[in-house]
């Protein structure tokens, strides 16, 4: 199979002065294939967001090199850092927050879609096709993100990241802000995403709740001060877990 | 046990949009009331007549007349033409300029930042009008060098706030967004930073109207802003500020008039606040 992203060495030191400087990630290493679903657990503060965010170079790493589609990412900047968002794309946790206020959910959708050559005939016809596939209605393209809920939102949040059909999908947290019946849609609706994305989907899922990513991950990552403690199938890993946070980070669920 | 009875608040409020239309008229017929200012004095307002001097409100002179016999009416209306356009093109000035600095600020920070904030501290470290008089001294008197020393000492304030207001927007969650949009630094700051910001900014620039207004009128009675004849509102209040027992209508007249204007621009600088928040347009339901 092939490799959609590889991560290697990938190290964040935060500096700051009068403090020791604090390393939020260290030498962390993996890779995702085409077409898988990758999960990173592990609790808060433990790296995984500064990870993704890395991957996604919204913070500079400080050491490392990530490849995605088996072009070196890790310096890119200006116009051919734009261009790798063509391939990549992120929900983030809270979805009213991450559309901005004063423009409607349509105008999040086509941003990406208008960056990239789209006429605005072609880009709201597009984020029409992509809302009806996120399950919902062409008209919220029209609606202010404080008018719809949470759920509504994060469906919305999922078109805009699908909209210009990349190959790697993050999700921060993408579930956690939901409650329990709203998580268990847009899982759902991720997974029947992953069967009907016009490319290979692969799925970089960042969350701390092991039964999601158990029943929705092919492959697991567990994090822990900003090391891998430990990586597999989840269901190996929750049944049989080596180190010795995992045993914890399960025994603190079950 | 009683089912409870839910109460909806009733609360009669003036929709902002009624509120838009209302001031945003009153505004623009004080604007175009003083682009056709010539054409609406009843009077020349510069035509004396000292045998009909200090004369009271009549029906001939509604505003009666000032010390040489010149129609107040007709002096107020034409006054409106140097007040509110040289307000305006200050305030404008400063807005447009002070935010640009401030948006740059904040968005790249670093020295460009620390190098364009100790240059706003400069200026504000300057008193206004010490400076002023600087000004004056270097440049001569005349309105528009007192448009031009307001300005300096002025825009530290809109840099600061567009300055803060940037770094705000810098950690949200959208702006990540729409950088994963692959949108530029410029359509991120025209799209997304400007849009955000400039409810606070447009605010602060119509109730900064009122102060421009005054500060002119300060700059122009110490002989450095507008040079008499020219009927400005400012500079005909403190003409005639020693007739005041004797004939404050030649007072209270221009001095109502900065009163109306300042109100409307504030007044519409609060709407179009409360207008540029999309929670409060009623669109909802």
């Amino acid at each position: 199979m092939e490799k959609v992203l590889e991560v290697s060495n990938l190290t964040r030191v935060f500096k700051e002065k009068n403090k020791q400087d604090f390393t939020a990630v260290s030498h962390v290493d993996f890779c995702l294939y085409e077409g898988e679903c990758l999960g990173i657990i592990g609790e808060s503060g433990s790296g995984k967001s500064t990870t993704v965010n890395m991957i996604t170079r919204l913070i500079e790493p400080t050491d490392g090199t990530i490849i995605l589609e088996g072009e070196d990412i890790t310096h890119k900047k200006g116009k051919q850092l734009r261009n790798i968002y063509k391939k990549m794309q992120m929900v983030f946790q809270s979805p009213v927050e991450s559309f901005d206020p004063r423009r409607t959910l349509g105008d999040g959708i086509a941003e990406s879609l208008k960056n990239n050559g789209y006429s605005k005939k072609e880009a709201s016809k597009a984020v029409e096709r992509v809302l009806e596939k996120c399950g919902l209605d062409g008209s919220f393209a029209l609606k202010y993100p404080h008018e719809v809920s949470g759920g509504q939102c994060q469906r919305a949040a999922i078109a805009r990241a699908l909209a210009i059909t990349p190959s790697l999908l993050i999700c921060d947290e993408a579930t956690s802000a939901l409650d329990v019946t709203i998580q268990k849609e847009i899982i759902e609706l991720l997974r029947s995403l992953r069967e009907n994305h016009d490319r290979k989907l692969s799925i970089l899922f960042i969350c701390h709740d092991l039964a999601l990513v158990q029943d929705f991950c092919d492959r697991v990552i567990v994090m822990h001060d900003g090391v891998i403690v430990e990586q597999g199938k989840p269901d190996e890993i929750i049944k049989n877990p080596q180190n010795d946070y995992t045993k914890r980070l399960i025994d603190s669920v079950l | 046990m009683s089912t409870p009875t839910i109460r909806k608040q009733k609360v009669k409020r003036t929709s902002v949009k009624t509120r838009l239309i209302i001031f945003g008229t009153l505004a623009a017929l004080l604007l175009i009331g003083s682009i056709f200012s010539s054409h609406l004095t009843p009077y020349d307002p510069y035509l004396q007549d000292l045998s009909n001097a200090k004369a009271a409100p009549s029906m001939e002179h509604l505003l009666g007349t000032d010390r040489y016999g010149r129609d107040m009416l007709s002096r107020v209306i034409i006054g409106s033409r140097t007040s509110i356009y040289s307000t305006l093109l200050l305030v404008a000035i400063i807005t447009a300029f002070g935010t640009a600095v401030g948006v740059i600020c904040g968005w790249f920070g670093k020295w460009i930042d620390v190098i364009l904030m100790r240059i706003s501290d400069m200026f504000l470290a300057f008193p206004g009008l010490v400076f002023a008089l600087a000004v004056a001294g270097v440049l001569g008197g005349g309105l528009q060098n007192a448009i031009i020393a307001l300005a300096a000492i002025s825009w530290p304030k809109y840099a600061r706030i567009a300055r803060s207001q940037t770094l705000a927007q810098k950690e949200t969650v959208y702006l990540r967004a729409a950088k994963l949009s692959g949108s530029s630094t410029v359509k991120i700051i025209f799209k997304h930073i400007l849009p955000n910001i400039i409810g606070p900014i447009l605010v602060t620039s119509m109730l900064d109207i009122g102060t421009m207004m005054m500060e002119l009128a300060g700059l122009s009675f110490l002989g450095l802003g507008a040079k008499p004849p020219t009927a400005e509102w400012g500079s005909m209040m403190s003409d005639t500020r020693s007739l005041i027992t004797i004939v404050p209508w030649v007072t209270l007249a221009p001095g109502i008039a900065i009163f109306i204007s300042v109100m409307i621009f504030n007044l519409l600088g609060d709407t179009i606040r409360d207008y540029a928040d999309p929670k409060n347009r009623e669109v909802r339901g």
